[in-house]
């Protein structure tokens, strides 16, 4: 029995060595820039960690075969985040203790951001996101100003379903949102901005996920007798919601978040009851030299195109932002330094490149205006862009873009 | 390296804190608490909000324990009336309501926004202020041992043993098991608030998506594992666990076909298939007695 | 908003809940621990049916695929764990059955990975009836439930291995002094609780969506309505689902729709602590 035990503790011993050993086999060399990528692989977010992941794999294969960023080679440590802040914390903890990267990107939920923020701060490690929480950008989360949003916060996104519902001549909204900072965030935008307008929202309800029917709180909304209703919601309640709108027959519109309509989304409900469903979204900069590399690069790993995983296109910047802004500083991945640099490469004034390599010839003569694959890429102030919106409607079982504005 | 392995054992020992509190309840005295995760949940606000508006960490974490000692209370009520399983299913109903009701009221606990910004257990940055948290959480766990330990051996342990082992002797000679359960729940419940508020003040930003049922099954796992009734077992399954939890992010470097999808349903897979052999062909636990059952 | 509406939403609800807690009541009763493993069962039912469906687009196809199915799934997990913990404490049960639910959601996640599949059926206008609006799928569905109820009490009160299954639930003991063989006794226990978990993922599938948590995510209002109902007495089981369906929607005016969830604990929390042995149970059954 004794023996039994001691055999337990060395097979444990063992097992430490074992986790610990692929950090020792990645001992690193001098003229190395380590970035870790920590995206939503699996979890909620995973319709897109993914795409982000590869897609930041080819950004820096992009970097490195064009030389590296001032002299030095790009290496990218991928992590899952779980879509779960407690696992993101662990992972971010490897990744800015055992990899030593200089920056983190690609954390997708605003739970995993928030979570993650206080240790990218600590360590002085950038951290570039695509969240919504608005809290973000506050000086009481963001001191230190090493936070970039990539994607529009909820503010912003909100206020683009107000200027739709405009556009449409809609009066009467209502709104229904998923109880989770991201679904709430965006209809309390919208909210915001509609009665900054003067309008009134007849009736809003939050609702719990992971329902088997979520008609009680439908129909509470459908009695406001609403000519729109606008949604913070992810695809799976948006499936259910919708086929339970449909059979109760009333007319209504639907204004959704982009990420929720999706081709999967309009075969679930069927094109008929699909129809003139309205999605409102950052819009990738699809006329733009960085979206066509972008494009390129994403179909060959995912073999989609890359108008469907706007985070992707996100990620894409986030790799050319910061390795131009390093190549900037001369190889420097000191990140105070590096987050004023980034909104010189970033922001106007200067030559306009679509990607690294034009970057770093132009850089020589002079500054430079990086215009991203996702938006023109101008940082405000707390580090937030601000991005071009679409507004598409389904039109015959596939999704038409409609409108293109700023809000 | 030094830092990330300082984080793995901080973690491990806020599970080993868990894992102690179901050995006094359950081990020890045969009590199946299920809501584990909801007293972790509210040591972890009570001591979250306390310290934000001012109190010092020490006493927030002091008041998380009293507070989830305290919520302990008519669970441990509805427990003499109860036969185990049931008893079992309504701590797992408790911990659903404390989740539906942090996530609700936005006035106190900010709602699914979570809190941000908690202080941390200890100031600074860097590998030292890590190695001085795990002091820090490594002297509350010993204290927590030695607490289970000194409860385990004294006249009080043997009579909840007796309890678990046979209630109706022990009502027999003139005691009444009514009174030492609801003291072995308000106990063990307390250890779970302190673990919560530790774990609050670590990573500093909590939410309640974070205090789902999964957390609960990951300590009876660690418990089962190690060897239900013994100290020795909660430190050693928590350690399996986390060597097995975070193993998997290493596994994926050794095996890259498998994709990191697939890896979050072997993750659970592999957890399910340890809860079936362990009760099947060892219900001691590794480190259970041998020469009993 | 009118009440009769929410008395319909809750009963549509209350049907699929029924179903996976007669499942568990009847485990319950008879294997005498708490099934935690029902509610993937229910969603694994939910995964054959969508295959049959897809295939076939006929209903009674799908259900008797997912039927089959699942109760060849249930009966392998009486023979692989259940059977060699006989004898062995509830908790032991309860945990195992837990750690079987976590190899059953793996398995589907590994094989079909975590988006989400819909039975893609057509979906159709409402009848308006007295000014109630009533969806042609929920008439189907409850159609479904009542058939597969009937079906269920039939083989229960109307056939000799149901009486004998009653018979273990009253009382193991007497019934194994009469002569009754429990090795059937379980067998059929299983395949009929596989069968009945099977037609309530079929039915939460073409309500909802089909994906791996469905079934995980309904095991606790399932849970509350069987002991509502009174461990080991199916009509129980049944009724508290109906009755717990429906209280939950009628208490979203007062509650919102937030704590409606709650409101099933709650009211299994309560009804455990007043009256332990449930609607329908019987005295014995406490403690």
């Amino acid at each position: 029995m004794r023996g039994n035990r001691r055999d337990v503790l060395r097979g444990l011993g063992a097992g430490v060595a074992l986790v610990a050993m692929p950090a020792v086999v990645r001992a690193q060399g001098a003229d190395i820039i380590r970035i870790g990528a920590l995206n939503p692989i699996t979890g909620s977010g995973s319709p897109y960690g993914s795409g982000m992941q590869k897609t930041i794999f080819a950004a820096a294969e992009a970097v490195n075969a064009a030389g590296g960023a001032g002299g030095r080679k790009i290496e990218i440590v991928a992590e899952d985040g779980q879509t779960s802040p407690q696992a993101a914390v662990l992972a971010a903890k490897k990744l800015i203790e055992i990899n030593k990267v200089s920056a983190i990107l690609g954390t997708w939920s605003s739970g995993v951001s928030l979570a993650v923020a206080p240790l990218a701060e600590n360590a002085n490690v950038l951290l570039m996101h695509t969240s919504g929480a608005p809290a973000l950008s506050t000086p009481k989360v963001n001191g230190k100003g090493l936070f970039f949003r990539f994607h529009a916060n909820n503010e912003r996104s909100g206020a683009a379903f107000a200027e739709l519902c405009k556009r449409r001549k809609f009066t009467r909204p209502a709104t229904m949102a998923f109880n989770n900072a991201s679904g709430i965030g965006n209809v309390d935008g919208f909210r915001k901005t509609w009665e900054a307008g003067g309008g009134k929202v007849v009736e809003s309800v939050v609702y719990e996920p992971n329902q088997p029917s979520y008609r009680s709180e439908l129909q509470k909304v459908l009695a406001a007798n609403p000519d729109v209703i606008v949604t913070g919601s992810y695809l799976a309640d948006t499936t259910i919601i919708l086929r339970e709108w449909f059979q109760t027959g009333q007319a209504v519109a639907w204004a959704i978040p982009g990420w929720a309509v999706t081709p999967e989304l309009i075969r679930a409900i069927g094109p008929t009851a699909a129809e003139g469903i309205m999605s409102v979204d950052a819009i990738s900069n699809e006329d733009d030299p960085a979206f066509k590399a972008f494009d390129a690069a994403y179909q060959k790993a995912m073999s989609k195109p890359g108008q469907s995983n706007v985070y992707a296109a996100e990620c894409w910047d986030m790799v050319n932002c910061l390795t131009l802004a390093i190549e900037a500083a001369g190889g420097s991945v000191d990140a105070n330094t590096l987050k004023a640099k980034i909104r010189e490469v970033a922001n106007p004034d200067g030559q306009k490149v679509g990607s690294f390599a034009e970057g770093k010839a132009a850089l020589k003569k002079g500054k430079i205006n990086y215009e991203g694959a996702s938006s023109a890429l101008d940082f405000d102030a707390t580090g937030d862009v601000k991005p071009t919106f679409g507004a598409w409607t389904v039109e015959g079982g596939k999704l038409v873009q409609k409108y293109k504005f700023q809000a | 390296m030094d830092a990330y392995l300082a984080a793995i054992v901080s973690v491990m020992l806020i599970y080993v804190l868990l894992a102690l509190g179901l050995t006094l309840q359950y081990g020890l005295t045969g009590l199946i608490n299920f809501g584990m995760v909801g007293f972790f949940a509210i040591g972890a606000y009570t001591s979250a909000l306390l310290a934000l508006h001012g109190v010092p960490v020490v006493l927030s974490v002091a008041a998380a324990a009293v507070v989830a000692g305290i919520s302990a209370w008519p669970i441990g009520l509805a427990s003499l009336r109860l036969r185990d399983d049931y008893f079992a299913i309504v701590t797992l109903g408790f911990a659903e309501i404390v989740r539906l009701t942090l996530t609700s009221e936005k006035w106190l606990t900010n709602g699914v926004q979570g809190l941000s910004r908690i202080p941390p257990i200890y100031e600074g940055t860097g590998t030292a202020a890590a190695f001085v948290i795990v002091a820090i959480l490594l002297a509350v766990t010993v204290a927590a041992i030695f607490l289970i330990h000194r409860v385990a051996h004294s006249p009080f342990g043997r009579i909840i043993a007796a309890i678990r082992d046979n209630e109706e002797a022990v009502q027999a000679i003139g005691k009444d098991p009514a009174r030492f359960k609801i003291q072995v729940l308000v106990v063990g419940s307390a250890l779970a608030g302190i673990a919560g508020a530790l774990y609050a003040h670590y990573v500093t930003y909590i939410v309640p998506e974070q205090f789902v049922a999964l957390a609960t099954f990951y300590v009876w796992m660690a418990v089962i594992m190690g060897g239900v009734g013994r100290v020795s077992g909660a430190v050693v399954g928590t350690a399996i666990l986390m060597f097995f939890l975070e193993g998997s992010r290493f596994l994926g470097d050794f095996l890259p076909w498998i994709s990191s999808v697939q890896m979050a349903s072997i993750r659970i897979g592999v957890v399910g298939l340890a809860l079936v052999l362990f009760t099947i062909y060892r219900p001691q636990g590794l480190m259970g007695d041998f020469t009993k059952r | 908003m009118s009440y009769l509406v929410l008395v319909q939403n809750g009963i549509a609800q209350g049907l699929i809940i029924g179903l996976a807690a007669l499942s568990i009541t009847l485990v319950f009763g008879i294997a005498r621990f708490p099934n935690a493993a029902a509610g993937d069962m229910l969603t694994f039912g939910g995964y054959a049916g969508l295959f049959a469906f897809s295939a076939t687009h006929s209903l009674l196809a799908t259900g008797l695929a997912a039927i089959a199915a699942t109760a060849l799934l249930s009966l392998l997990m009486y023979y692989a764990v259940f059977r060699r913990l006989a004898g062995r404490s509830a908790v032991s049960l309860l945990v195992a059955s837990i750690g079987v639910a976590f190899m059953i959601r793996a398995v589907l996640g590994v094989s079909f990975g975590h988006g989400q599949l819909v039975y893609e059926i057509e979906l159709t206008r409402p009848y308006i009836v007295g000014g109630v609006r009533v969806s042609p799928l929920d008439l189907k569905l409850a159609l479904i439930a009542f058939v597969t109820l009937a079906a269920a009490f039939g083989v229960l009160y109307m056939t000799s291995i149901g009486r004998q299954m009653r018979a273990v639930a009253d009382n193991s003991d007497l019934a194994r002094v009469s002569g009754i063989r429990p090795q059937r006794v379980m067998a059929s226990l299983w395949l009929l609780a596989g069968a009945l978990t099977a037609i309530a993922g079929v039915m939460l599938g073409m309500k909802t969506i089909v994906a791996p948590e469905i079934g995980w995510e309904i095991l606790l209002p399932a849970f509350a309505a069987a002991i509502f109902g009174g461990i080991g007495s199916p009509i129980g089981a049944v009724a508290a689902g109906l009755i717990l369906g429906v209280a939950q929607e009628l208490s979203t005016p007062l509650v919102g729709f937030t704590y409606k969830i709650a409101v099933s604990f709650a009211v299994m929390c309560a009804v455990l602590v007043f009256r332990p042995r449930g609607l329908f149970g019987k005295a014995e059954a406490v403690r």
